[in-house]
């Protein structure tokens, strides 16, 4: 199924400035190692850096500069073009560091009635985390707004809110103003790989006073 | 609204001089033929505007040539993966000198856009566009970017050259968030022609 969802256009500048927080840069990436037309724009992008970088004025180098990068070459090799990169599992490669054993042999952690979250490690740093949600069939996720920019990329099942239905590969990339419920389509678990850069506001009273316990 | 591709002499610009070497084709002469010079010639035009952005970015003299040498090394390096789908020199080379400044100067793990890389390359056919097309392109989108309004234009060279996030730049702007974004959104919008017109 091709993929409905597509990033912000604002967010994928940022991606291609490399000014996204890591876990951010992740969840980007991710989406666009699943979406040929995705990497398609990013390359359009790209050569808005590139024309701007042709215009920098220029800082002069020092007089070695030359001959000291002419001999570093000699020990350089030159890269050859890799086989296929995405790997035997069903992951994208820009995730799979984080999952080793698959989807299958993450810990999950209990955040509420059919809903589970484990956090990826990624050396925080406090303000943004990355995060796999998993929501069984047919369960909602509670109402909540967002403290910051959440993005939000599917990577097994699908589920289905008021912006529509988001399948495999389709991101949601929501800024702090927008409030959501999320409901898992029926049928498999819905498994996404998410980036927040605070913690999420939940709006019932009971997941509000849920929130300091589980950390979501 | 949207800006028309015009020839160089028709914007009252100078055309490229005649004497001044096609990034594109130095790229070309670096990636079949190993040719030494051709990288040098590359470095010539394009290191001292890579110091000229890590300096603006805080470092210091000696680190910023540190990160132009290795800017280059991989240029060398990787030109045999260099394809017309990685876009003009100047494209590229900004990519290198992105990923050096994520991992040396924010000091973050540049790995996503390794792997994208990667798959890009074990996945993507090639754009249909002749390399040594890729030149003029830049220059086209060179252009278009002074055809944005200054508040546009103001964003985008925070966020790709300032190297600033959205959150900085509406604080660094004293404009909400959103603002940031719609004016990154508006400038897309408008470059969208140009940029369309690469592929």
């Amino acid at each position: 199924m091709s993929i409905q969802h597509h990033p912000d256009i604002a967010t994928l500048m940022s991606f291609s400035a490399g000014t996204l927080d890591h876990p951010y840069a992740t969840v980007i990436a991710t989406h666009l190692a699943m979406s040929e037309g995705g990497r398609e724009t990013l390359r359009q992008i790209e050569s808005i850096g590139g024309a701007l970088l042709a215009e920098e004025p220029a800082t002069a180098m020092s007089s070695g500069a030359l001959n000291r990068l002419m001999d570093a070459l000699g020990g350089e090799k030159i890269e050859v073009i890799p086989h296929d990169q995405r790997g035997g599992g069903s992951l994208p490669l820009p995730v799979q560091d984080y999952l080793p054993g698959g989807l299958e042999a993450v810990r999950w952690k209990w955040t509420g009635p059919g809903v589970a979250t484990a956090d990826l490690a990624w050396g925080d740093d406090g303000k943004s985390r990355l995060m796999l949600l998993r929501v069984a069939g047919g369960r909602r996720v509670p109402e909540h707004g967002h403290g910051g920019h959440e993005l939000t990329l599917i990577l097994q099942g699908a589920y289905r809110d008021r912006f529509g239905v988001f399948a495999r590969g389709d991101i949601a990339d929501h800024d702090e103003d927008v409030e959501h419920q999320p409901i898992a389509e029926p049928g498999e678990d819905c498994i996404c790989l998410v980036a927040v850069d605070a913690k999420l506001t939940f709006r019932g009273r009971l997941m509000r006073a849920l929130q300091p316990l589980f950390g979501i | 609204m949207y800006a028309v591709v015009m020839t160089n002499s028709e914007m009252g610009l100078p055309p490229i001089p005649p004497d001044m070497e096609d990034p594109a084709a130095l790229m070309l002469r670096i990636a079949q033929q190993q040719d030494r010079s051709a990288l040098a010639a590359l470095f010539g035009l394009f290191g001292p505007r890579v110091k000229s952005m890590m300096i603006k970015l805080g470092a210091s003299d000696a680190l910023a040539e540190d990160l132009v040498q290795e800017t280059f090394l991989t240029v060398w390096r990787k030109a045999a993966l260099y394809s017309n789908q990685r876009g003009a020199p100047s494209t590229w080379i900004f990519t290198i000198a992105r990923n050096l400044r994520i991992d040396q100067l924010r000091r973050q793990s540049n790995k996503p856009y390794e792997d994208l890389e990667k798959v890009t390359l074990a996945s993507d056919s090639p754009t249909g566009s002749m390399l040594v097309e890729q030149h003029q392109v830049v220059d086209r989108v060179t252009r278009a970017l002074t055809t944005l309004s200054e508040d546009q234009r103001e964003v985008v060279r925070l966020s790709f050259i300032q190297d600033m996030a959205h959150a900085q730049i509406a604080e660094h702007l004293g404009i909400p968030l959103g603002t940031v974004k719609s004016r990154l959104r508006l400038a897309y919008e408008r470059l969208r022609p140009m940029l369309e017109d690469l592929q």
